[in-house]
């Protein structure tokens, strides 16, 4: 394990961030493996205590979370500067090739062709979304195993709730999850204070 | 007509009321079809090119900008998914005063919850647009396959989709 190392200056900041944003596809899993490398494992900016309440914090708030999470991370280590650039450097250019690819679609749509592909690439996205979701589930659900049948059992009839009352019921998403963080106060508060290291593992 | 000031609304309301990168889906899907400011067929079309693209899956709302008002639209929605994150600065401030209550972690597990199901609500979204047929669901269900033994690249099993969809559909 690495101890602490003095903060980066903002430009670092900015192109740490734009080689992440640049570097990740396909979402959630690779972004997060990205910043984990870069701020914990390779210079030791952050540690894992550290990383584990950002992203808490980071579920916390409307929105991305990794967006949230670069906002952590920038204020920690370059205060304003560093909330503003490293955001600029995860966002702009990633943003600005996906503004570019939605142009070059647009010229190439009609093509019979490219519509076919575009029927496969859909529903495989479905599928690494499922993915997304999984990874997400897996260490909650070995933490929520070890509390017992009861508990597992109510935790998978709160996330089937959760499903059906915004897929069947069209429930505004805000308001399911208000009510499922409410159940979780009143089903998973722990007796005595644990240490509360489990909870949506990054 | 499209009014660029409701239009940011829209985006901005669908961002504050969501948690994750594609749980403003459903509310933006609701406004802008009631308005007549984008089709149905954006929606999956964005998501497609956001998989594709770098950046977070977030991202997929610029597509969603782009195609329904230009490039005025895809700023529009990149500022609105980017404003929302910055409330974590005031969320930061206010839990380190109540991350000691018990309470708290049952309310973290509450939320993570919740979050596994938004998920799973947007599988179901993407694989229920339209065009997506019993072809589509077997598509999905290998794409999930070969991707969780993590031994392939997302890009590789999104371009061998690509393949797939040349030979089945045209």
């Amino acid at each position: 394990m690495k101890l602490q190392q003095a903060a980066p200056d903002a430009w670092r900041l900015f192109r740490i961030w734009a080689s992440i944003g640049l570097q990740s596809f396909g979402g959630g899993a690779s972004t997060t493996f990205l910043i984990r490398r870069a701020f914990i494992t390779k210079n030791g900016w952050l540690n894992e205590e550290e990383m584990q309440r950002f992203w808490n914090l980071s579920v916390f708030t409307p929105g991305i979370n990794l967006v949230a999470l670069c906002v952590l991370i920038g204020k920690k280590l370059g205060g304003g500067l560093g909330v503003f650039l490293s955001l600029v450097g995860f966002l702009i250019p990633s943003a600005t090739i996906t503004c570019l690819l939605t142009v070059g679609f647009t010229v190439v749509e009609s093509i019979p062709a490219i519509q076919a592909m575009l029927r496969g690439v859909a529903p495989a996205t479905g599928g690494i979304m499922l993915l997304v979701g999984l990874s997400f589930a897996r260490p909650l659900t070995l933490v929520i195993y070890k509390e017992g049948v009861i508990k597992l059992i109510l935790s998978a009839a709160i996330i089937v709730g959760c499903v059906l009352t915004i897929v069947v019921f069209k429930v505004a998403v805000i308001l399911v999850v208000l009510v499922s963080a409410l159940l979780g106060v009143l089903f998973f508060t722990p007796r005595r204070i644990a240490i509360s290291s489990e909870e949506g593992t990054l | 007509m499209i009014n660029p000031f409701v239009y940011f609304l829209f985006f901005l309301k669908a961002s504050l009321f969501s948690t994750g990168g594609f749980s403003n889906l459903p509310s933006l899907h609701q406004d802008l079809l009631a308005n007549g400011w984008a089709k149905e067929t954006y929606f999956g079309q964005s998501i497609a090119i956001g998989q594709i693209s770098p950046g977070p899956n977030g991202l997929w709302v610029i597509c969603l900008g782009y195609l329904s008002y230009g490039y005025p639209g895809a700023a529009l929605a990149l500022l609105a998914i980017t404003l929302p994150a910055l409330l974590v600065l005031f969320v930061s401030a206010g839990y380190t005063r109540i991350e000691q209550q018990t309470w708290v972690q049952g309310l973290m597990r509450g939320i993570s919850l919740a979050v596994c199901g938004i998920l799973l609500t947007v599988v179901w979204s993407i694989i229920h647009q339209p065009g997506v047929d019993w072809r589509g669901w077997l598509i999905a269900a290998a794409a999930a396959g070969v991707g969780a033994t993590g031994r392939v690249h997302l890009l590789l099993i999104l371009a061998f989709a690509a393949g797939v969809g040349l030979l089945l559909y045209r």
